[in-house]
């Protein structure tokens, strides 16, 4: 498969490593958006708008210049999408080069994630999974320690289709509701979630201490896109499971929350929060505990929410 | 002189079955609204004073002046804290 990102590189065994990997997440967004790649240790410009932090990234967007720039903060490395451009010009460093894996998971990710805006695709902290037996699209959002990626293995084991632990693209659907497009990689485990889940096996991720499954090694398969009828804002909790519903406008202040990049490019955040809305109408919303019981009776989880 | 409000260009809206999400894009900070705080924010994409917002929930809501008054104060004064909106220059 051939990813529709266009690629430009000056490097050939850095555009080959970085073509595999756009051809690795599987996101087809529209035609005509690229990544302009050259490799150089020159410094990048200076930029004094506030900077917006995420682990090993830094951006800085919005007036006065407009556009986005990222920064990565393991080695030198940096971007830039100029106002309505649809190429983003990234510059490596060799010593980025020599972390290509980190530098594709974290900042090039991230330019990722700005790239796709501007085909209207807006990025939330979320898994996505649908259910065989009901059909109904579920969306699990929060963030790093919610239970996100122990929710999509535990599906996964109950063959579900996983899309995604983490890297969810919200998009405006043909029929009127949001689809959610998920990047291609495997669900990565803590040690502790993989304990739960009685799984033995997958791939030690060394830097963040994780183990990595695809949803194909635990029963379930993978699932490119989603239509969201299922919301759950999980937390783990120590007690029995619990779901409470709820209302339209506290689903969308908490989509609003794991979306962290709603708040960047004033030209994007409106179309943004628009999806926000109409996945906060079309879909029912649960905030949910889950507790150690899902682990003897992984159905519960759907039986909360029927 | 009346002093006129209107929100702060840096705010966007995302309306929800009557009530909605207000994002600042400058501070960063996004807040919940009621259907009033919507409906009152919805009329202040153009220059309003306190007089035409207290007409507004008047003619929209079963509420006195009085209460209208009380309850378009205290949400301005909320706004302006939170920087939600502006006092128009032209006022």
């Amino acid at each position: 498969m051939t990813s529709t990102i266009g690629l430009t590189c000056d490097d050939a065994p850095l555009c080959r490593a970085l073509a595999r990997w756009l051809d690795h997440t599987r996101l087809e967004p529209p035609d005509g958006l690229g990544l302009d790649v050259r490799v150089a240790d020159a410094p990048p410009p200076p930029d004094v708008r506030t900077p917006f932090r995420q682990p090993g990234v830094v951006v800085r967007s919005g007036p006065p210049q407009g556009g986005v720039r990222v920064w990565w903060e393991v080695a030198p490395a940096f971007a830039e999408l100029a106002p309505g451009a649809t190429v983003a010009r990234v510059t490596l460093s060799p010593a980025a080069i020599r972390e290509l894996d980190l530098c594709t998971s974290s900042f090039l990710m991230t330019v990722l994630i700005f790239l796709l805006r501007r085909a209207g695709w807006h990025h939330v902290h979320a898994a996505t999974a649908v259910d065989p037996e009901a059909g109904r699209g579920w969306l699990v959002a929060g963030d790093a320690a919610a239970g996100k990626s122990t929710t999509a293995a535990l599906l996964a084991t109950r063959g579900w289709a996983v899309g995604t632990d983490d890297l969810a693209f919200l998009a405006a659907g043909m029929d009127g509701r949001v689809s959610v497009a998920a990047c291609r990689a495997p669900i990565a485990l803590r040690v502790g979630g993989r304990r739960l889940l009685r799984l033995i096996g997958g791939i030690p991720r060394a830097e963040r201490d994780k183990f990595t499954f695809w949803p194909e090694d635990l029963g379930g398969v993978w699932a490119p896109h989603v239509a969201p009828d299922i919301i759950l804002f999980p937390s783990i909790g120590d007690g029995r499971s619990t779901a409470t519903a709820l209302g339209r406008r506290d689903t969308l202040v908490e989509l609003v929350r794991w979306s962290a990049w709603v708040v960047l490019e004033p030209e994007l955040a409106q179309p943004h929060l628009d999806l926000l809305g109409t996945l906060a109408r079309q879909a029912r919303a649960f905030r949910v505990t889950l507790g150690r019981d899902l682990f003897d009776h992984p159905d519960r989880l759907r039986e909360l929410v029927a | 002189m009346t002093a006129r409000y209107r929100r702060h260009p840096e705010l966007r809206l995302a309306p929800v079955e009557g009530e909605g999400v207000v994002l600042h894009l400058g501070t960063r900070r996004y807040f919940s609204v009621n259907d009033t705080g919507l409906t009152l924010l919805e009329l202040l994409a153009a220059p309003c004073s306190l007089g035409d917002l207290v007409a507004a929930l008047v003619e929209r809501y079963e509420v006195t002046a009085d209460e209208a008054r009380d309850s378009v104060r205290s949400f301005v004064d909320g706004c302006l804290a939170a920087r939600l909106l502006v006092i128009d220059a032209d006022a």
